[in-house]
């Protein structure tokens, strides 16, 4: 009987103790070495810091409280998420055009596009910010060319400016809204755009109705990932931004590091983790509450 | 059929076809155009700082009043950037060893196993990636403390914590790419093997492991990527003096641009660039990305 049927083989139950051992070892890992320490770092939070005598225990919410009462940590807050919508905005429009051809191309150089994509990605975000503190500089490329084609007298402030951090933003989370849309976007059959032109549609009410609402998951996992990873930015703000433009990342490096402010560091890290999750979350339910409402 | 349409009659075919082939023309041109845009503008930060890296004059004004290859000499001299370039690849090779060993045999389960808890511990394995770098830096840099405090060990600023940190960001990336390679593999061919007389090591070795090997190979460069280029979760666990190159990068460029670590750049670039290629051989990145 079991010769006849092998998928019987397949369904026995391995012994339970073969999958705890192949498991355990990463999961304990990874909790010891994660969730333990966020514990840690929650606990500290709610700890009070005394100039001079440093990290006192106690049990308050003072370094929260301190946070939001403070309309120069609101703005920063605020700030982070404005540059974090901004930019995830920025990342959808350009990056729906790219993963679409990527994701269409029967071109022999589809491997090689992927691949620079990526390579990019890898190098690192400190690397990518150089490449921008060459163009924005006083006498950087942007104003040798203004100047040197006679539109402007003067260069124009460019570095340390939200519009800097922007666009290094943008071009750094680009190759993830990208790789996610298109493997998205691979998936859907080619004939449902065909059948759409078929019944007369233009590409654009092609696009409209057919391909952005199949790809809507794929644009939403996209946003998400792009949110997250500008909510929690830190070599482009630090590096294009200066230290007069803050935002939450640098921030919690700040009061950890510099001003050795354990619980307060600590709180903001939390605020910043509860935030980005909180938008998140709102976000993915605004969108899938107006797809259902479209789809029915 | 075609060849016997009467030419008025094609021309009345075509009159009605002709708009919507040019919307379709000119909707694939603006297309193109637009994806052009932006994979230039991905790939523009890096041509900039390759153009920095070849300038004659250290300040970077342009136009560049000659071109010299000089800074790549002035990088090798350069201590800071030398002992950190060597400290990411040792941390780097370290840290992915530990993490596919952890992650290997934990994809495995999940993939093929029906266990309690599979789901929230898949959840757990994946977290580092979604916890902000500078919070996990944060929070176990107060962990490393809390540790040397209750062991004696030095563990803050050493290779070892540095390692330690590394190996929990490779985990995710290769459980991740590790299960979605067994999503097309038949388990029956396993069965098989074992029906043949293959002891389950020899099944493991000469089958599971083959079918497997494009998500491992796919891993360990993700994990010595992420590893390597790791910033904000280092920057708190790196001891004085004792950086990794992405740090030294970064103090660097908070100081001053200029065409040597252009230079560096470049050369973490090629290697990076090189690392992909040779990956590529091996699985195409296209398919696992």
């Amino acid at each position: 009987m079991s010769v006849l049927s092998p998928s019987m083989g397949t369904r026995r139950r391995s012994p339970s103790f073969g999958a705890a051992g192949l498991v355990a070892p990463a999961t304990i890992y990874v909790g010891v070495g994660l969730l333990i320490p966020l514990a840690i770092l929650f606990r500290y939070s709610l700890n009070r810091f005394v100039p001079g005598q440093f990290m006192v225990d106690a049990l308050t919410l003072e370094n929260y409280v301190k946070f939001f009462t403070d309309t120069y940590y609101t703005g920063v807050l605020w700030r982070t998420v404005r540059v974090a919508i901004v930019t995830t905005a920025f990342c959808v429009v350009m990056g729906f055009p790219l993963a679409y051809v990527l994701a269409r191309t029967r071109s022999r150089y589809k491997n090689l596009l992927i691949m620079l994509v990526v390579l990019p990605l890898f190098v690192g975000n400190a690397v990518r910010a150089a490449g921008w503190m060459v163009a924005f500089g006083n006498r950087g490329l942007v104003n040798a060319s203004l100047v040197g084609a006679g539109l402007i007298q003067q260069p124009i402030e460019i570095m340390f400016t939200e519009t800097a951090v922007i666009v290094g933003i943008i071009a750094v989370n680009l190759p993830f809204m990208v790789l996610t849309l298109q493997s998205v976007i691979e998936g859907i059959d080619r004939a449902v755009e065909e059948a759409a032109f078929n019944l007369g549609a233009s590409p654009i009410h092609m696009a409209r109705r057919v391909l952005l609402p199949l790809a809507m998951p794929g644009i939403l996992a996209g946003t998400i990932l792009t949110f997250i990873l500008a909510m929690n930015a830190y070599a482009t703000p630090v590096l294009l931004g200066g230290p007069r433009f803050q935002m939450m990342g640098p921030l919690v490096y700040n009061q950890f590091v510099q001003q050795n402010n354990w619980p307060f560091g600590g709180a903001i890290a939390f605020i910043l983790m509860i935030a980005t999750l909180v938008l998140t979350l709102a976000s993915s339910l605004l969108v899938q509450s107006r797809y259902r409402h479209a789809a029915g | 059929m075609d060849a016997t349409l009467a030419p008025h009659r094609l021309d009345a075919l075509s009159a009605g076809a002709r708009p919507r082939a040019d919307a379709r023309r000119w909707g694939r041109w603006a297309l193109n155009g637009a994806a052009a845009l932006s994979l230039g503008f991905i790939l523009l930060p890096l041509l900039l700082v390759t153009w920095l890296a070849f300038f004659r004059q250290e300040i970077p004004s342009f136009p560049p009043e000659g071109y010299s290859v000089r800074w790549f000499g002035a990088v090798a001299n350069n201590k800071i950037f030398v002992n950190g370039f060597l400290l990411s690849l040792q941390v780097g090779i370290a840290a992915t060893l530990i993490g596919l060993a952890l992650a290997v045999p934990a994809s495995l389960a999940i993939a093929r196993r029906r266990f309690f808890g599979r789901e929230p511990i898949n959840t757990l394995l994946l977290m580092p990636l979604v916890v902000p770098g500078v919070v996990l830096g944060t929070a176990i840099y107060v962990f490393q403390i809390e540790t040397e405090i209750a062991t004696g060990l030095p563990v803050l600023g050493s290779t070892a914590g540095l390692v330690a940190a590394h190996a929990l960001i490779v985990i995710p990336w290769a459980v991740r790419l590790v299960t979605a390679s067994f999503a097309g593999f038949d388990p029956t061919i396993e069965e098989a093997a074992k029906n043949l007389g293959a002891p389950p090591f020899t099944t493991f070795r000469r089958v599971t492991l083959p079918a497997i090997r494009p998500g491992i190979v796919a891993a360990a460069l993700f994990g010595f990527v992420m590893s390597f280029g790791n910033l904000e979760m280092s920057l708190f666990l790196v001891g004085a003096g004792r950086t990794t190159l992405p740090i030294a990068i970064l103090q660097y460029l908070e100081w001053k641009i200029d065409p040597t670590v252009a230079a560096v750049s470049v050369l973490q670039i090629v290697l990076i660039g090189a690392a992909m290629i040779v990956t590529d051989r091996y699985v195409k990145i296209s398919q696992v990305v």
